[in-house]
């Protein structure tokens, strides 16, 4: 049973001695303030917590930024690691760089370049980072927009970053943020084109194989596999990404994205030119005359996909 | 006659049903071929800006009925046939295999009688459920008059069921489809919503008892064949969602395909404004918490082709706005014109971390063209003093002048004593009627 002595300097009926308890901030204050007191009165009012002694509360940290703005561009090797080993350079040595830019394509510049190499447990070590100063949600937003097609995006992953560390779990509620507006609207961007593709996708059946493909602007292969796992179970086919060259490859029940330069699909047999041409037919049947409204159907399907969709290819 | 005849004719019967969506069941793969997602997917659009989904097509269009409204009817000289079961089957699992479509919408004329309508639609979508073991779409149109055990059985093999309503009241339907009742379009939709009551239920007990109608039932209605007011077809929807449970109610512009004394003539433009606007209801119905007595009403029973019922609705009630995006609540927010669920949902996970401005919304994707008259912000405390005429000017549906030349309700102007509709071509008259609506409107403010 909870004597009085249980009674902690709030009220509240047990200390828990938790140190996330949320009545804890709140009795240490009560404490000190009593401490207080007693040491003026000299009287020991020390009832409950005897013999804890109060943990030293962190200094609030000054909200100046992580990093400051410096005349350098990192050169990175384009992977996710490379990008995080960015991260680290940029966090330790207290620079935010100009741009960061994949080693391979970057252009050339008069300002000062740093090559940073990739090292995988500066790379685990930031990455790690991320969901337990940040949150889950904020990683998985920094490796989706990794994917996408935001132009200088890592630089605009790495500001974010570098907000999240200071403002923890609501940076990804601060939405209209200059930092935060961009990664979510890629974001969007991507996860948008990822599920018109769920519909646009036309296979092609060569032989028992289903064949397909895309040009998509963002690197959405990963994003649509489960999909089509999931619905074509018992198959075996093949998306290929043409702008990205790569391909999403799934037989005998595994799946894996792999890199392709190209690809070139066999000739298609007669039934494939009877369904393709029967599709086309009920997609021209379809059509009501007295609506026809082209400008709608280029809204909600963008002309960008149509050399890959067999019933439009041809209006193009 | 080869397949590819069949589907022409038979697509070409089905192209007037409105619904194409694949929504409401979300159901991943199970081992067989296809899946389902709870948002629905869009393969494809077709030239008139249709979503297409699924493979819309009719079993049969040998139809025994004379509707007067429908292409299909009896005495139109048309060519007539049907798919068999199997090929139907076939069909549908070689452009699902292809990505072409997301599943199958089955309707069907009526061939001999109802109940051997509904027998061969029930095999057809039997034969791809259980032969090819498909976990895809599938949207059924039960036939008026079939018998109850044959609905059941229907629903038990299609995602979504519906009934169509075809004509907004009793009267028309008795002048344009005879061989219809209102009866006995209502008895099966609340067969179905019973149904699916009683299906919840029993999935609570029994994890494995079948799914009846998973996604639930869908109408739909032809709008501009017969003289109803837009109040009484929102009124008519409402009760539908309230009473049936209803997914959708679709609403089909009526489109002239056979002359009739009964009906408009055949030169009529199909009201496809009204339509609009008639969508925009019932989206205010379905996600807004409108009820129909606050979109129309007796005295104003017809929808104002200039301003979409929202911002209509709002500058009749100008004395509940401004509302402050930093505290209204969101049931709030929704009401305002240009404020929809996300936007509300951002702003209001947004203003946790600090008060809102006009850059803080424009950056999390809020469209103020028509909400900036209706809030105020952080920025701008007192809300924006434009004139009556600059707001109402501002609201004003673009699309009025362009596609909407048309007759918006076949009987009766728009009332508020507004000006009807300019013909089409003269510049001149629109732009003068433009300032007309603008100062009209401004003063019912």
């Amino acid at each position: 049973m909870p004597g009085k002595s249980d009674v902690m300097p709030c009220g509240r009926r047990t200390y828990c001695g938790r140190a996330n308890c949320r009545h804890t901030a709140h009795c240490r204050k009560l404490e000190a303030q009593q401490e207080q007191a007693a040491a003026k009165s000299g009287a020991d009012v020390h009832g409950p917590a005897q013999g804890r002694a109060p943990r030293p509360r962190p200094a609030p940290s000054p909200k100046k930024p992580l990093a400051r703005p410096a005349d350098v561009v990192y050169l990175y090797d384009g992977s996710l690691p490379g990008f995080y080993c960015c991260v680290y350079e940029s966090v330790y040595s207290h620079e935010l760089p100009l741009a960061i830019w994949p080693e391979d394509d970057a252009p050339p510049t008069l300002f000062r370049q740093k090559l940073i190499a990739t090292e995988q447990d500066k790379a685990e070590r930031v990455r790690a980072s991320v969901p337990k100063k940040i949150s889950a949600a904020a990683l998985e937003l920094v490796e989706t927009v990794y994917l996408s097609c935001l132009a200088e995006k890592e630089i605009a992953m790495l500001r974010f970053l570098l907000l999240g560390y200071q403002r923890g779990r609501p940076v990804m509620q601060m939405l209209g943020h200059a930092d935060v507006a961009p990664m979510l609207a890629a974001q969007k961007h991507l996860g948008g084109e990822a599920h018109l593709l769920l519909g646009f996708v036309r296979f092609s059946d060569y032989d028992g194989v289903l064949g397909a493909t895309i040009s998509p602007k963002n690197f959405i292969l990963p994003f649509i596999a489960s999909h089509f796992v999931s619905r074509y179970a018992q198959e075996d086919f093949l998306i290929y990404d043409k702008t990205h060259k790569a391909a999403l490859i799934y037989e005998q029940g595994r799946q894996r994205i792999v890199p392709m330069e190209g690809i070139v699909f066999p000739k298609a047999s007669e039934a494939e030119e009877a369904y393709r041409a029967m599709w086309k037919q009920f997609y021209n049947t379809i059509s009501i005359e007295a609506r026809e409204n082209p400008r709608c159907r280029m809204t909600h399907m963008p002309k960008r996909y149509w050399e890959n969709m067999l019933e439009v290819q041809d209006l193009l | 006659m080869d397949l590819m005849d069949k589907l022409t004719i038979l697509a070409d019967g089905a192209k007037y049903d409105a619904a194409c969506t694949s929504s409401g069941a979300d159901r991943p793969g199970g081992g067989g071929l296809g899946s389902t997602i709870a948002a629905g997917c869009c393969h494809s659009f077709s030239a008139d800006g249709r979503c297409v989904s699924l493979l819309k097509v009719l079993m049969s269009n040998n139809c025994i009925y004379d509707c007067k409204y429908c292409v299909n009817r009896s005495s139109n000289d048309i060519a007539r046939t049907s798919f068999t079961p199997e090929e139907l089957a076939e069909l549908t699992i070689e452009f699902y295999r292809r990505n072409y479509i997301e599943g199958l919408f089955l309707s069907s004329g009526v061939l001999r009688n109802p109940d051997y309508t509904m027998e061969q639609m029930i095999r057809a979508l039997e034969i791809i459920r259980y032969k090819y073991d498909f976990w895809g779409y599938i949207h059924a149109k039960t036939i008026p008059g079939a018998s109850p055990d044959l609905i059941w059985r229907l629903g038990l093999v299609a995602d979504r069921l519906s009934v169509n309503i075809e004509l907004p009241s009793e009267d028309s339907l008795s002048r344009l489809a005879p061989a219809k009742t209102r009866k006995a379009i209502l008895r099966p939709m609340a067969q179905i919503a019973a149904g699916r009551q009683q299906n919840t239920r029993e999935l609570a007990h029994y994890k494995h008892a079948p799914t009846f109608a998973g996604a639930g039932q869908a109408t739909q209605m032809i709008i501009g064949a017969s003289p109803e007011s837009d109040y009484s077809i929102l009124r008519l929807a409402e009760g539908l969602y309230g009473r049936y449970e209803l997914k959708r109610v679709f609403y089909s512009a009526y489109i002239p395909v056979v002359e009739d004394s009964l009906l408009p003539s055949v030169e009529t433009k199909p009201p496809l404004l009204r339509e609009h606007r008639l969508y925009q209801a019932d989206f205010l119905l379905r996600q807004y918490r409108f009820v129909a007595d606050e979109i129309l009403s007796e005295e104003a029973p017809n929808f104002n082709p200039y301003l979409d019922p929202k911002c209509n609705w709002a500058i009749h009630n100008m004395h509940l706005f401004p509302v402050d995006v930093n505290t209204a609540s969101q049931a709030t927010l929704l009401r305002v014109p240009g404020i929809g669920p996300l936007s509300a949902k951002r702003i209001v996970a947004a203003r946790k971390t600090g008060r809102l401005g006009m850059p803080e919304l424009k950056k999390i994707g809020v469209v103020l063209k028509r909400a900036q008259y209706f809030i105020t912000t952080a920025d701008n405390p007192t809300g924006l003093h434009t004139g009556r005429e600059a707001t109402v000017r501002a609201l004003i549906d673009p699309g009025v002048y362009s596609a909407g030349m048309e007759q918006l309700s076949l009987f009766g102007p728009p009332g508020m004593g507004l000006p009807a509709l300019p013909g089409p071509g003269d510049v001149a008259t629109v732009a003068q009627a433009a300032e007309e609506v603008v100062a009209c409107l401004a003063k019912a403010m």
